[in-house]
């Protein structure tokens, strides 16, 4: 079921996509015989035949995971993306510090060494790749480290 | 032959220079670090560590050294958490759990993580001089090959990959097409028609490989392993005293050297890299074996075969990446586009245009074999520590490692989301038994598979018989049909074989 719902998806995504390469994509006058609509156009046909072999045979059942689990995965997803809103207008530091209290309290550390672990990865971190690695990374609203 | 040694002699002048030294032994151990982590592979180690390598702003020999060690070093690392921890690193570590744990089990931690230090340096030193004789021969042959006869190998790529790797060869065979549908977006670098980029600007270059590297394997091995976090604590088994012995050596010598054989040419092939390698030694050694009775119980061969083939095929997978362009394996896939950031093509031109790259990578890996074995054998209990890093706080890292890559090489805040994105679906396609080196494979070829394309049609003004013009084009395409067909017939031989012997199974 899980292989058919997926594949489900892939099947779609990969008519549109085959879809386009036959209509949308055109060069304004031919410079190679092949142009830029060939390739995807082959690989388009190579992908839905593969795909129907997946709907029509599957292999994988379920992920056999519990709803706990998915909970936790949807968690680190949410916390990936804030962690990415927050990495630039934050500054690496506090964005970090936040984002790996967050997920390590997710995952059953106590709060005192989740405490000295983020700021330790964040202070560390940042000092390490800007000064030590010449690195590019945000200071965020901490601007008296720039 | 000459070539060979004055090559090999200014390869060594550049990775003796003192700052490239340093690399290949910060490379190689750090690589040794992250392989021992538990659950993290070379691929997902180089992976991560790549786009900080290539933020550095170093040489591009330089950087490649780094990287090189790393995956080296990750090659060895990877057998501390299999044997001390049975965690298998990535696939291709999976067969040296098998007789590694149970020999730690037995009290003899020690002796199997030595004799799988020894068995490492020797299949890897062994690949390392088969590619020293076999690279320039080969890129000497291969620079005569015609846009149509680089079509003609990367079918031939495609069709070892699908029918080698992986449990389902359609799914594997689907995930590479995957892999070069995402390369296809962006604006066509031959008429500047932009592909597949609905009017977004960010995508218009196309997906940035570093961003594509990092998702698929930094990002999806992160929620991979916080899936994982409820299945209980690990428990690490002791290292003791005791070491591996010239007698045990003799014992398994030849062991060794046919897991070398078979790591070195498995290597080779196009895509498949450590993991069959090290299962196809496994097995022939366990065939090869009057009394085989003890393996999986902790026979030393189990666990010798093996760590030599890995360790060689890594050797191995080097060959085609550095004198054709075709990457031998996922993680030399990650090398090969690290190659194409710094805008070096490898090929059969390397040799001769950028022999520092191409020889200083192949001395650099001789010294990185030694120093591993140098810092592997004594060193051992420290990296055995890193075992017992709470999960909670390496979990974390990983995610701000592959930030910082991303964010330090692209400055962009969208490719945050990403890899994020390409995270979720890698860590899909990892559920549904696809395997992910497939489509970084596709993702780094599809270019290069286009472009000779389109370039053998261009020869012939748009007449396909082109692509089988050649003979070098019709042996590829024999080859290719010559994988794809000949484990089909194993199989079904063996199945048939199966039910003669048990003629009552049920249906």
């Amino acid at each position: 079921m899980a292989d058919r719902i997926f594949a489900g998806v892939l099947l779609l995504v990969a008519i549109g996509y085959t879809i386009i390469a036959f209509t949308v994509i055109r060069a304004p006058f031919q410079y190679d015989p092949l142009g830029p609509e060939s390739w995807p156009r082959i690989l388009g046909l190579v992908a839905i035949p593969c795909i129907l072999f997946v709907l029509v045979r599957p292999d994988v059942e379920t992920f056999g995971m519990p709803l706990r689990t998915w909970g936790r995965l949807a968690a680190l997803v949410v916390m990936l993306s804030g962690y990415a809103y927050l990495f630039q207008p934050l500054g690496f530091i506090l964005a970090t510090i936040v984002f790996c209290m967050a997920l390590a309290l997710m995952l059953g550390s106590r709060i005192v060494p989740a405490l000295a672990f983020s700021v330790g990865i964040g202070l560390g971190g940042y000092f390490l790749c800007t000064k030590l690695l010449d690195l590019n990374l945000p200071a965020g609203i901490l601007t008296f480290l720039r | 032959m000459d070539a060979v040694f004055s090559g090999l002699a200014s390869g060594f002048a550049v990775a003796l220079d003192p700052f490239n030294l340093f690399l290949v032994l910060a490379g190689c151990f750090a690589g040794t670090l992250i392989g021992a982590l538990p659950g993290i592979g070379p691929i997902n180690g180089v992976a991560i560590l790549l786009p900080i390598a290539y933020g550095l702003g170093f040489k591009p020999e330089s950087a490649i050294i780094l990287l090189a060690g790393i995956y080296y070093g990750a090659e060895y690392g990877g057998r501390i958490s299999s044997i001390l921890l049975n965690v298998p690193g990535d696939a291709g570590a999976v067969m040296t759990t098998l007789d590694g744990n149970p020999m730690a089990r037995n009290g003899e931690a020690g002796k199997a993580l030595s004799l799988s230090a020894v068995a490492s340096f020797i299949g890897g030193t062994f690949a390392v001089i088969l590619m020293s004789f076999f690279g320039p021969a080969l890129a000497s042959y291969a620079i005569h090959f015609s846009p149509s006869d680089y079509v003609a190998l990367m079918v031939f790529a495609f069709a070892s990959l699908a029918s080698l790797v992986g449990s389902n060869p359609v799914k594997t065979l689907l995930g590479a097409v995957i892999g070069l549908m995402l390369a296809s977006i962006g604006i066509d670098a031959n008429t500047g028609v932009p592909r597949f980029t609905f009017g977004i600007p960010d995508i218009l270059a196309g997906i940035d490989f570093l961003v594509v590297v990092i998702g698929l394997f930094g990002m999806a091995e992160l929620i991979h392993l916080v899936e994982q976090q409820a299945a209980g604590t690990l428990k690490t088994l002791k290292i003791d005293k005791s070491f591996v012995t010239l007698k045990d050596l003799a014992f398994v010598k030849w062991t060794i050297l046919r897991g070398s054989v078979i790591g070195f040419f498995i290597g080779i092939l196009p895509g498949t890299g450590a993991s069959v390698a090290s299962a196809v030694a496994y097995g022939a050694e366990k065939r090869a074996a009057t009394d085989s009775s003890k393996f999986g119980e902790g026979d030393m061969r189990g666990l010798a075969a093996p760590e030599a083939a890995n360790n060689a095929s890594a050797g191995g997978a080097m060959v085609p990446m550095l004198t054709l362009g075709i990457p031998g394996s996922g993680t030399t896939a990650i090398l090969l586009g690290a190659l194409l950031l710094f805008n070096v093509t490898p090929g059969p031109l390397m040799f001769t245009q950028r022999p520092e790259i191409a020889w200083g990578l192949i001395a650099s890996m001789y010294i990185g074999n030694i120093a591993l074995l140098i810092i592997n054998l004594p060193l051992v209990g420290l990296f055995a520590r890193l075992l017992t890093i709470p999960q909670q706080f390496l979990t974390p890292l990983i995610a701000v490692l592959a930030f910082v890559g991303v964010y330090s090489v692209v400055s962009n805040p969208h490719d945050l989301y990403m890899i994020i994105a390409l995270g979720v679906f890698g860590w899909f396609l990892r559920k549904l038994q696809f395997s992910l080196a497939p489509v970084i494979l596709g993702f780094v070829l599809g270019g290069l598979f286009e472009d000779n394309l389109r370039r053998a049609l261009s020869i012939s003004a748009g007449d396909w018989t082109i692509l089988l013009s050649s003979w070098n084009s019709i042996a590829l395409y024999g080859l290719a049909l010559l994988v794809v067909v000949v484990p089909i017939v194993l199989g079904r031989r063996k199945r048939n074989r199966a039910e003669d012997e048990a003629p009552k199974a049920p249906a």
